[in-house]
């Protein structure tokens, strides 16, 4: 089974919701996913959340991010692309483990869940470009 | 998300509803931190909630990290299979109180 498909939202904690449908419709349509469904949701949310929360501020701007997912040959590849801030890979840091606080936990959810995670800078007229990959 | 906050024997518990992202953090807290800063011990059933995210985990620990701080309690109750997954994912089992 393989699925392809992507969609742009307005940059907007409100609008996370809508991400997340659209990944489970998605979803929904591979058996593999039957077991972890709802982490690999998550892992495309908290990328999600880091557009609206890091790379605009929290900020109102009308932009939208692009959201692309795309399953093939058992690999699962969620991309997502933003305007904002650019991104510093290098300033990215996972919660540590020891750390009983909130700050940096969605990157380290997302590091759970996938197998790879790569920033880019640029593709077409986007800012940030983020893949997030796992085999099956 | 939707809540629902009831008393007993100086126990608040607040029911939470739906699904927890960065969308409702605030509400989240504006309904819990207030109770817990009132001094009362409060109780969080998650029975309901379908989905919770870093942004509702953040609730938790600031949840339990003030009433650590006031002396009193938070415990979590009727924890779905979902929002368990993610707890102990961030491996907070062990520090939040569970039931």
């Amino acid at each position: 089974m393989n699925i392809k498909d992507q969609k742009e939202f307005p940059v907007d904690s409100a609008q996370l919701k809508e991400v997340r449908n659209f990944a489970r419709g998605l979803f929904d349509q591979v058996p593999e996913f039957e077991d972890n469904k709802e982490e690999l949701v998550l892992a495309l949310a908290e990328a999600a959340q880091n557009i609206v929360k890091h790379a605009y501020s929290g900020q109102p701007s009308g932009d939208t991010m692009r959201v692309e997912i795309e399953y093939q040959d058992k690999v699962l590849k969620m991309e997502l692309f933003d305007k904002g801030k650019p991104v510093i890979p290098e300033n990215i840091k996972p919660r540590k483990l020891s750390d009983i606080k909130a700050g940096g936990l969605g990157t380290f959810f997302i590091g759970q869940i996938m197998d790879e995670v790569v920033f880019k800078t640029t593709k077409e007229d986007w800012v940030n470009h983020l893949i997030l990959t796992k085999r099956f | 998300m939707t809540y629902q906050v009831t008393e007993e024997n100086n126990i608040s518990t607040v029911f939470l509803n739906g699904e927890i992202d960065m969308d409702v953090t605030d509400k989240a807290k504006d309904v819990i931190l207030p109770l817990i800063e009132a001094g009362k011990e409060v109780h969080i059933n998650l029975k309901d909630v379908e989905y919770m995210d870093s942004s509702g985990i953040s609730v938790l620990i600031e949840s339990h990290q003030k009433a650590m701080e006031l002396g009193t309690k938070v415990t979590l109750k009727e924890i779905s299979k979902s929002v368990l997954k993610v707890i102990m994912m961030a491996k907070l089992e062990q520090i939040l109180n569970l039931d």
